[in-house]
């Protein structure tokens, strides 16, 4: 069980600065997932945990040990990427104790590890099976009770579900939260799976171009965005962004677009950010996600002028449960989750009513949350 | 002085590029002068400048052999990986480790400075982070031989020594052996583990029960092997067959086998592991576990440079099973 620290990380490789500054406190018996696009340093970040690669600054602590010049096998922690080797000739038994047995672990101390993980994973049973004989999922198993034999302090997971088929990857999910409960050790897990992120993890380190930019639970960043960036990364059918003017008529601030929309933010949510009044008159961005969007003839809501604007319907997908609609509004193309009941057709225009308790309002420039 | 390409486009009458064209078997060159030109070049045994070849397509036609510590059984592998590498228009470079880290991620290094096109690495038992490192990176081929990889799966070919382990013990049960007890290293060595685990199955599959004094773990030593008899002499009950996981054992053994006026096989069979030049000079001949070293380093060879090639092995973790060479030192038993 430790903590990992680290504290202003950078990695380069030759000019490429793969991490940049990273800071990053992970509790013990934390589930960390480190989340963002191709190539934005969050694979380099656990590799540099792990001892792979070095760090070129700062620091990395496990526990309470500065780990910068220790081995990969002196710090304690156990790895799964998403390719793992299971040996076809050994049985499942060996496949998890080779490790072990390899470090001249006494035989013991080989079977208790073994059973305990085989029992944790419910394989049990499967201890005298061959590969070949396994399950996709009971494969994945082996090769978690691989890293578990070794009781690491820390386990550090590369994208470990990406090799398996969509319904066993939803499984497996849940599975290694429950993993994660049973063994309370912290785990450091890497996607490029947003909803794998957000359905795992305690907290969520969104990266992008080797920078930090969000550390914070799923719904926080879901419903707290810091900056365009994560707003339009966190959540499927992502964010809308829509160009607006930030303008004020009497006590009420609005969100107006170029004659397309004028949306008024909640008069709490403007005391909640008052740094919002500084950008009267200046271009903003107008952020709403695909779920705050309704059909107007269907909702139940009062639905006026300033919670709502039309938008041209270019394709529909009914879901079953709900609908979604591909709009353009002004050449933006947007994307609304509506009820099952709405009736809109391809080529209609439709109102839409914005829950604006839950819109977001992004500087221009620098892409910064401002509510 | 060596025939250029330019030498074998003047013969032929045709542009040197047709004469790329026809050696890199590339389209656009008639069957005539395709078969003109290779007549030519098999003639005159035209070889390609490797070092142009490999600025041209930016490959080096080189391989690493990158061997954890070099032993008598290793020079088999080696020598057959490079026969294949070299059918196949590769050179080779040995680099020896002796399992120091730092040797080996300086080799490694060949690899991901682009100064070899792929790396096969023999022994080491198990992948430690120079491997695992160089193996998740962009141009880290490797093949990993005889190494098992915790974390990640790296192509790899292994001899199973457990079947050997089995193997050996089985012939011997076949035999008429009864009392077969194993001569071996120490169990806390993996591959040593691993031909006992082969062994102890062996003995479940006759339905014959494990006698503990019947598992003589020594020193690996010759000395081992000749203090081992004496230990089962100790013990009483003496075994009909030994099962001996490493030459040298062996020869200790029939050191003191011999020593003690007792005639191979007649008084007792024995089975080594592993063909040697110290096993096939015991008298009488050993009966030994052969692990398929030619086959294996001809597969370590094909796996890489398939890889170079873009080409993923069908399996890519192979394993192969050793054979039983029989030889004067176990007989058929006549109970």
């Amino acid at each position: 069980m430790a903590k990992v620290t680290l504290t202003n990380v950078t990695k380069r490789f030759g000019d490429v600065v793969a991490v940049n500054n990273a800071s990053l406190e992970i509790k013990d018996k934390e589930f960390l997932i480190l989340v963002g696009p191709s190539g934005c340093g969050k694979t380099t970040t656990l590799r540099m945990v792990a001892g792979l690669e070095e760090i070129t600054e700062g620091t990395i602590e496990i526990g309470d040990t500065v780990v910068n010049d220790i081995p990969p096998k002196d710090r304690d922690i156990a790895m799964v990427f998403q390719n793992y080797a299971l040996y076809p000739h050994m049985d499942v038994y060996n496949n998890m104790a080779f490790g072990l047995k390899l470090r001249k672990f006494p035989k013991e101390e080989i079977d208790r590890r073994v059973n305990e993980a085989a029992e944790i994973l419910g394989i049990k049973n499967l201890l005298d099976r061959k590969p070949k004989q396994l399950s996709g999922g009971q494969r994945q198993r082996v090769a978690l009770g691989r890293a578990i034999v070794r009781e690491p302090k820390v386990f550090l997971m590369d994208e470990p579900l990406s090799n398996l088929d969509a319904k066993l990857r939803v499984q497996m999910r849940t599975e290694l939260s429950k993993l994660h409960d049973r063994l309370q050790t912290t785990m450091i897990y890497v996607t490029h799976d947003q909803v794998e992120a957000m359905t795992m993890g305690d907290r969520i380190v969104v990266m992008r171009d080797g920078l930090i930019q969000q550390v914070d639970t799923p719904l926080n960043l879901y419903n707290n965005p810091a900056n365009m960036f994560v707003a339009g990364f966190i959540g499927s059918p992502a964010m809308n962004f829509l160009d607006a003017k930030l303008v004020k008529e009497g006590e009420t601030y609005y969100l107006e677009g170029n004659g397309d929309f004028k949306i008024a933010i909640p008069a709490n949510k403007v005391e909640e950010n008052p740094a919002i009044k500084e950008y009267v008159g200046k271009e903003v961005v107008f952020g709403i996600r695909p779920e705050d969007l309704e059909d107007a003839s269907v909702v139940e809501k009062p639905v006026t002028a300033d919670n709502s604007y039309m938008a041209s319907v270019e394709v529909v997908e009914p879901m079953g449960s709900e609908i979604y609609l591909y709009l353009t509004v002004n050449e933006h193309s947007m994307i609304a989750r509506v009820d099952a009941h709405s009736t809109a057709k391809v080529g209609d225009n439709v109102k839409l009513y914005v829950n604006t308790n839950n819109l977001h309002v992004f500087d221009a420039e620098t892409e910064l949350a401002i509510i | 002085m060596p025939l250029t390409l330019k030498d074998i486009a003047r013969m032929a009458g045709v542009a040197e590029s047709t004469v790329s064209r026809a050696i890199n078997n590339k389209p656009g060159v008639g069957k005539e002068t395709r078969e003109k030109i290779m007549d030519l070049v098999r003639k005159y045994n035209y070889r390609p400048n490797q070092l142009a070849r490999g600025l041209a397509k930016k490959e080096t036609q080189m391989l690493a052999i990158i061997v954890a510590e070099l032993s008598g059984a290793d020079y088999k592998i080696i020598k057959s990986i490079e026969a294949y590498a070299n059918e196949q228009g590769y050179n080779c470079i040995i680099c020896n480790t002796d399992n120091n880290q730092q040797k080996e991620e300086a080799y490694l290094a060949l690899l991901s400075n682009q100064q070899v096109d792929g790396a096969i690495i023999i022994g080491g038992e198990l992948a430690n982070k120079n491997i695992i490192n160089t193996a998740l990176n962009k141009n880290g081929l490797l093949v990993l031989v005889n190494c098992l990889s915790e974390e990640l799966l790296i192509p790899t070919i292994l001899v199973d020594s457990g079947r050997g382990g089995y193997l050996a013990t089985s012939h011997l049960l076949e035999q008429g052996s009864r009392k077969v007890a194993i001569v071996m290293g120490s169990r806390k060595d993996y591959l040593e583990s691993e031909k006992l685990a082969g062994y102890l199955q062996a003995l479940k599959d006759y339905h014959l029960e494990v006698e503990e004094k019947h598992i003589i773990e020594t020193d690996g030593s010759r000395e081992g092997g000749y203090q081992a008899f004496f230990q089962a002499l100790e013990e009483g009950d003496l075994p009909e067959a030994f099962f001996v996981t490493k030459d040298i054992l062996a020869v200790g053994l029939f050191d003191a086998i011999k020593m003690g006026g007792y005639l191979i096989p007649e008084d007792f069979s024995i089975v080594g592991y592993g063909e040697s030049i110290i096993s096939s000079i015991i008298d009488p001949g050993l009966t030994v576990v052969a692990e398929p070293l030619e086959e294996l380093g001809r597969y370590a060879a094909e796996y890489i440079i398939n890889l170079i090639q873009g080409k993923n092995p069908e399996e890519i973790i192979k394993v192969l099973e050793p054979d039983l060479k029989i030889g004067e030192s176990s007989r058929f038993k006549i109970r």
